[in-house]
C-alpha cells in the first residue's frame, strides 16, 4: 500500500512526527506500506481536510484554527489560558479530546480519523517598543494574533489584527503591529525574533492545535498487519517529535534571546490571574454556548480538558 | 506506467491543445483534470469499476482550486495595479510626462527617442502592464519623432521597446504573479524590479545615442527649451511622483524610517490617489465604467489562467514531476551557470510563441524548484550557494531575469504583442515595419540580461536594503 | 494572443439568445469591476483607521479574501463571449471558413466538457462548506473574524454555470456555421487579423491624449 500524505511548507520540527511515522511504518512492514510525503504539492494547508474528505490523499496535517467551523470539537484545545505548560501535557490533553466520541463523530463528517496531535509550545508575544509589564500596558497594543489568542488579546485591551504569517515581519518593521503571538519556532522562522526587543516568557495564552488525520476508508482497507504497524507507531513517532522539538528548537531559542539581548518580560502570578479573569473565562463560556448550539456536548469537552490538565499537576 | 510518464504524456497533450488554439487557461485546466483522473485510476490498477471513483476524486480535487487559489490577499494587487494604469490614463498623466521628458532631455543626440524612453519609464511607475504603455505612447510620441525627421520604423521600435519597461519598474502585474507562484515576498520583488528597469532604460538610451552619433541624419537633438519652459513642464507631470511615492512608502521607506504598511495596501492607496486625480480632471461615469470594465476583463483573464494552470500544477504535484525535473537538472554535469543560461534561452524561444503570463505560469512550477535546487536549495546561505546568493535572494534574482525574458518576448517576432499594438495604433505602419524598427533593441536587451546575470547586485541591492 | 474579437448579430433566435446572455454577462463583469473599486476603498478605510484612530479594520484580510472570487470569476463568461481569454492563434489564424469552424468547435467542445466538470467540482467544494443545520449555515469560516465561506465558494459554480450556457451557445453557433458554410457566422467570436485586433485593444486607451 502506498499512501499520499499532504503537509505544507518544508520539512521542519513541526513535521517530524509524520516523517518519523512514515519511517517506522515502512520499517515494520518491510517496505510493504509506504508513505509518500508531499510538502504543498497535493493541497493548500487550509484545505487538507477537504482533500481527506474527497479521498485525494490518505493522510494530512492541518490546524484547527484555520477553519473552526470545519472542526468545532477540537477548537476547545485552542481556548486561551488552559494552563498547559509542556509538550507532553499538550499531547495527553489532545489525545483525550481526540478519543471523545463527539470529536470522533465531528471529524467523521470529513471521513477523517484523528491519528495524533502535533503538540506545540504555548504562544508568547515578541514585540518592539515599550515592553508591557502589566495587563494595563496591553491597552492599545497592536498585535498579530488569531483565533482564541486574538480574542484573549482583545479582552485584555490589546488590538489584535490579522495577517498571514509571512506578512508579519514586514508589518512589524513598518509599525502596522507592535507585537506578534507565535510559538518560538515561528518567531524564528518568520523573522520576528530578528527585530524584537522584548518577549513574554510566561504569558502562555494558548497554542494552536494541529492534528494529523487519516482517511477512514483508506484506514479500514489496510491489511491487519499494516494497520497494526501504523497504530503501534503513533506513540513512538510522537515521543520522537517531542524530544526533537525540545532538543533542537527550544534549545536554540534561549541562547538566541540572550544573544540578541531581548528583554524577557515575566508576569507576576497576580497578573496572570488577571489575564485569565479578563480573557479565559469569558472565552470558555462563549465557546461552550456557541458549540452547544452546534449540537456538541461542549461543556463535557471543556471539562475533559480542564480535568486532564488538573490530573497532571 | 509510472506517474512521471503520465506527467510527461499529459504535458505533451497540453502543448498540443495550446497549439491548436484552445484558450490557454482552459487547456491547462483540462490537462490537469485528465491527468488527475489518470493518476487516481492508475492507483486502482485501471479497474473499470473504479473509474467512477477516480473521476469523482479528480473532479472534486480540481474543484477546490479556483476558490482556494484566488482567495489570496497578495493576488488582490493584480486588479488594483491594472486599475491604476487605466485611471492614470484618464488623469492625463501620459501627455504631461512626455512633454516634461522632451523639454528636459531631448537636447542629447537622438533627443526625442531618448525622451520617449524616459517618458515610458516614468509611465511605467504607474502602469502595471506593458501593452497599455506602448499603446498610449504610440499615439503621443511617434508623430513628434517622425516630424523631427526620425525613420518612422525606428520611432515605432522605440515605443514598442519602451513599453516593456512597465513590467519591471513597479507596479508590475507580472512580478506579482511570479511572487505568488514561487511564494516569495511580493514587496521584495517589486523593489527588485526598480533598478533593472531603470538600468534597461539607460541601456536603451545609450543605444539610441550611440546610433544617432554614428549614423548621419538619424535623428536630431531637440534643444532650445528655456529653463522657464522646463520648470513649467514639471507640475503637470508631478502627480506621477505622488503615486510612486505612495506605493514606495508602503513597501519600503527610502528615508530610513518605517514603511507605512503592506504592499497590498500600497497598491490600493496608489489606485485611490490616481482615482482622485482622474476625478479632478473631470472623468465621467462613462469613462469610469469603461475603466472598471476593462479592469474586470483583464483581471478575469489573468485569474482564469492562474486557476486553470494551478489545476495542472496540482496534477503535477501528484505526479511529482517538478521533483523529478529538479533531480535531473541537478544531476547534469554541466556548469550550473551554463544550465541557467540555457533555461533563459529556452524562455526566449518559448516566448516567441507564447503570451508572457501563460508562459510563466506553465513553466515556473517545474523550472523554479529546479533553479532553486541548482543554487543549493530554498534555505541555502549565500556562502554555500552555487550562484553566491541566499535562497530567497536567488528567487528574486531569477524572477527579475525571467520577467525580463518575458518582456523581451513582447518585442520579438512572430508574436511580439507590443509590436502588434504599436502597428495597430499607427495605420501607416505594418507589423513588419515595427519589427524592423525594434531590432536594435534586441541587442540592448541581450546586453541588459547578460549584465543582470553577471552582476546580480543590480537586482539585489535594493531588496537587500529593505 | 487574442485579446478581443467581434461578434456578429442578426435577428435569428441564436443571435437574440447571444445578445440576451451578453447583457447578463456585462452586469456580472461590471460587478467585478466595482469590487476592485471596493477593495481600493477598503484599503483607504483600513489605513485611515489604523493611522488616525488606532483602530485597524477588523478582518481586513478576511474581507479581501471574500471579495477576490467576485473579481476573479464573475467576468469569466463576458470575457469568453468577447474572445478575451488568451490563446495562441497561429493555427486558427491561418484557417478560414469550414476548417476554422471545425477547429473552433473542437476546442469549444473541450472547454464545455471541462467547465461542466468544474461546475460539479466547485459545487462540491461549496457543499462541503455549507450546512443547513449550522449557525449561519457555515461549515467553513475565515481565519480571523469567522466569516462564513460558503457565499464566496458559491460564486465559482454560479459563474461557471453562466459560462456553460455561453459555451453551449457557441457550440451551436459553430455547428450552424459548419452546416451553412457562411462567411459571417453569428454568436461566435471571430478571430480578427492580428493588426486589426491590436487596433481594437489600443482603442481602449485612446482619446484622452489626442
Ligand atoms: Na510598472
Ligand atoms: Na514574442
Amino acid at each position: 500500500t502506498e499512501w499520499n500524505v499532504s503537509l505544507w511548507g518544508k520539512r521542519r520540527a513541526f513535521t517530524e512526527n509524520v516523517e518519523k511515522l512514515a519511517e517506522l511504518v515502512s520499517e515494520k512492514t518491510n517496505g510493504e506500506f509506504t508513505m509518500n510525503i508531499s510538502y504543498g504539492g497535493l493541497s493548500k494547508n487550509t484545505e487538507n481536510l477537504d482533500g481527506i474528505s474527497i479521498g485525494a490523499f490518505e493522510m494530512a496535517q492541518f490546524c484547527a484554527g484555520y477553519h473552526p467551523d470545519k472542526n468545532p470539537s477540537i477548537t476547545v484545545l485552542e481556548l486561551p489560558f488552559l494552563g498547559i505548560d509542556s509538550l507532553e501535557l499538550e499531547r495527553d490533553v489532545a489525545m483525550a479530546v481526540y478519543n471523545h466520541p463527539a470529536t470522533v463523530k465531528d471529524l467523521a463528517r470529513w471521513n477523517a480519523k484523528l491519528l495524533m496531535p502535533t503538540p506545540l509550545p504555548q504562544y508568547n508575544l515578541a514585540g518592539v517598543g515599550d515592553a508591557p509589564k502589566t495587563i494595563d500596558d496591553f491597552k492599545g497594543l497592536t498585535v498579530r494574533a488569531t483565533g482564541g489568542i486574538g480574542a484573549a488579546m482583545a479582552a485584555s485591551g490589546a488590538v489584535p489584527t490579522s495577517m498571514s504569517a509571512t506578512e508579519v515581519r514586514q508589518a512589524m518593521d513598518s509599525g502596522v503591529i507592535r507585537a506578534a503571538a507565535f510559538a518560538p519556532h515561528a518567531h524564528m522562522s518568520f523573522g520576528t525574533a530578528e527585530i524584537a526587543t522584548w518577549w513574554t516568557t510566561n504569558l502562555n495564552p494558548g497554542a494552536v492545535n494541529c492534528p494529523v488525520v487519516v482517511n477512514i476508508d483508506a484506514y479500514d482497507s489496510l491489511t491487519d498487519e499494516e494497520r497494526a504497524a501504523l497504530d503501534s507507531s503513533v506513540d513512538e513517532a510522537m515521543q520522537y517529535y517531542i524530544d526533537f522539538y525540545n532538543d533542537q528548537t527550544m534549545a536554540k531559542w534561549g541562547p538566541l534571546i540572550e544573544e540578541k539581548n531581548i528583554e524577557q518580560v515575566t508576569f507576576s502570578d497576580a497578573d496572570i490571574e488577571a489575564f485569565k479573569a479578563a480573557a479565559a473565562t469569558p472565552a470558555a463560556e462563549a465557546w461552550v454556548a456557541e458549540n452547544t448550539k452546534r449540537g456538541l456536548p461542549a461543556q463535557e469537552l471543556y471539562d475533559l480538558v480542564i480535568e486532564t490538565v488538573a490530573a497532571s499537576k | 506506467m509510472d506517474s512521471i510518464e503520465i506527467g510527461l504524456i499529459v504535458s505533451g497533450g497540453l502543448l498540443l491543445m495550446v497549439i491548436l488554439g484552445m484558450r490557454v487557461a482552459f487547456a491547462a485546466g483540462l490537462a490537469g483534470m485528465i491527468g488527475l483522473i489518470w493518476i487516481f485510476w492508475a492507483k486502482k490498477g485501471y479497474d473499470p469499476e473504479d473509474f467512477g471513483w477516480a473521476l469523482t476524486v479528480a473532479v472534486k480535487t480540481a474543484g477546490q482550486v479556483p476558490h482556494s487559489k484566488v482567495s489570496s490577499q497578495a493576488l488582490s494587487l493584480i486588479p488594483t495595479f491594472i486599475l491604476i494604469g487605466y485611471l492614470a490614463y484618464y488623469a492625463g498623466l501620459t501627455k504631461a510626462l512626455f512633454t516634461a521628458a522632451k523639454r528636459w532631455i531631448a537636447w542629447v543626440p537622438g533627443g526625442l527617442a531618448v525622451a520617449t524612453v524616459f517618458a515610458t519609464a516614468g509611465f511605467a511607475a504607474v502602469s502595471g502592464a506593458s501593452i497599455a504603455t506602448s499603446a498610449v505612447f504610440a499615439r503621443i510620441a511617434i508623430p513628434e519623432m517622425i516630424e523631427t525627421g526620425y525613420n518612422k520604423k525606428f520611432a515605432a521600435g522605440v515605443v514598442a521597446a519602451g513599453g516593456t519597461l512597465a513590467s519591471l519598474i513597479p507596479p508590475s502585474t507580472i512580478l506579482v504573479i511570479y511572487a505568488i507562484i514561487v511564494e516569495q515576498d511580493v514587496g521584495k520583488l517589486l523593489l527588485a524590479g526598480f533598478l533593472p528597469g531603470m538600468f534597461s532604460a539607460v541601456v536603451y538610451a545609450l543605444l539610441i545615442i550611440g546610433l544617432s552619433v554614428s549614423i548621419k541624419g538619424f535623428g536630431p537633438a531637440v534643444g532650445g527649451f528655456s529653463w522657464k519652459e522646463r520648470f513649467e513642464a514639471l507640475p503637470p507631470a508631478a502627480p506621477i511622483l505622488v503615486v510612486v511615492l505612495t506605493i514606495v512608502l508602503f513597501v519600503y521607506n527610502p528615508f530610513g524610517g518605517e514603511a507605512w504598511g503592506t504592499p497590498t495596501e500600497g497598491g490600493a492607496i496608489g489606485a485611490f490617489v490616481v482615482f482622485l486625480m482622474a476625478a479632478y480632471k473631470g472623468m465621467r461615469w462613462g469613462e469610469f465604467r469603461d475603466a472598471l470594465l476593462e479592469t474586470a476583463k483583464l483581471s478575469v483573464m489573468i485569474f482564469t489562467i492562474i486557476w486553470g494552470v494551478l489545476i495542472y500544477v496540482r496534477f503535477l504535484g501528484f505526479a511529482d514531476l517538478p521533483g523529478a525535473f529538479a533531480d535531473w537538472l541537478t544531476s547534469l554535469t554541466m556548469s550550473p551557470m551554463l544550465i541557467l543560461v540555457c533555461i533563459l534561452l529556452a524562455y526566449a524561444v518559448l516566448g516567441m510563441f507564447m503570451d508572457a503570463i501563460g508562459m510563466l505560469l506553465l513553466t515556473l512550477p517545474v523550472v523554479y524548484p529546479a533553479v532553486m535546487a541548482l543554487n543549493g536549495g530554498e534555505g541555502v546561505s549565500a556562502a554555500d550557494a552555487t550562484f553566491g546568493m541566499s535562497g530567497p535572494m536567488c528567487a528574486v534574482w531569477f524572477g527579475i531575469l525571467v520577467v525580463k525574458m518575458a518582456e523581451f518576448c513582447l518585442i520579438t517576432p512572430p508574436i511580439g504583442l507590443n509590436c502588434f499594438v504599436v502597428a495597430g495604433v499607427r495605420e501607416d505602419l505594418s507589423v513588419q515595419d515595427v519589427f524592423k524598427g525594434v531590432t536594435p533593441f534586441f541587442i540592448a536587451d541581450a546586453i541588459t540580461i547578460a549584465l543582470l546575470v553577471a552582476f546580480p547586485m543590480i537586482v539585489l541591492w535594493l531588496p537587500m536594503q529593505a | 494572443m487574442a485579446g478581443t474579437a467581434t461578434v456578429l448579430t442578426d435577428n435569428s433566435r441564436l443571435s437574440r439568445l447571444d445578445q440576451g446572455l451578453h447583457k447578463i454577462e456585462l452586469l456580472l463583469a461590471l460587478l467585478s469591476g466595482l469590487t476592485v473599486f471596493g477593495l481600493m476603498l477598503l484599503a483607504v478605510i483600513s489605513v485611515g483607521g489604523r493611522n488616525f484612530f488606532n483602530q485597524p479594520l477588523p478582518g481586513y484580510v478576511d474581507w479581501i479574501q471574500q471579495a477576490m472570487p467576485l473579481i476573479a470569476f464573475m467576468g469569466i463568461s463576458y470575457t469568453q463571449r468577447n474572445g478575451g481569454h488568451v490563446r495562441m492563434d497561429m493555427v486558427v489564424g491561418a484557417l478560414k471558413g469550414r476548417p476554422l469552424y471545425v477547429a473552433e468547435l473542437i476546442t469549444t467542445t473541450a472547454m464545455f466538457l471541462f467547465i461542466v466538470l468544474m461546475v460539479w467540482g466547485t459545487w462540491a467544494h461549496f457543499q462541503r462548506s455549507f450546512d443547513f443545520a449550522a449557525p449561519l449555515w457555515s461549515r467553513d469560516s475565515s481565519m480571523d473574524i469567522s466569516l462564513p465561506l460558503w457565499p464566496a465558494k458559491l460564486l465559482a459554480p454560479v459563474a461557471f454555470g453562466v459560462l456553460t450556457l455561453r459555451l453551449a451557445l457557441q457550440i451551436v453557433g459553430y455547428g450552424r456555421a459548419i452546416a451553412t458554410g457562411t462567411a459571417h457566422p453569428v454568436a461566435v467570436p471571430l478571430p480578427l487579423d492580428m493588426a486589426a485586433q491590436a487596433a481594437m485593444e489600443a482603442e481602449h486607451v485612446s482619446g484622452k491624449d489626442d
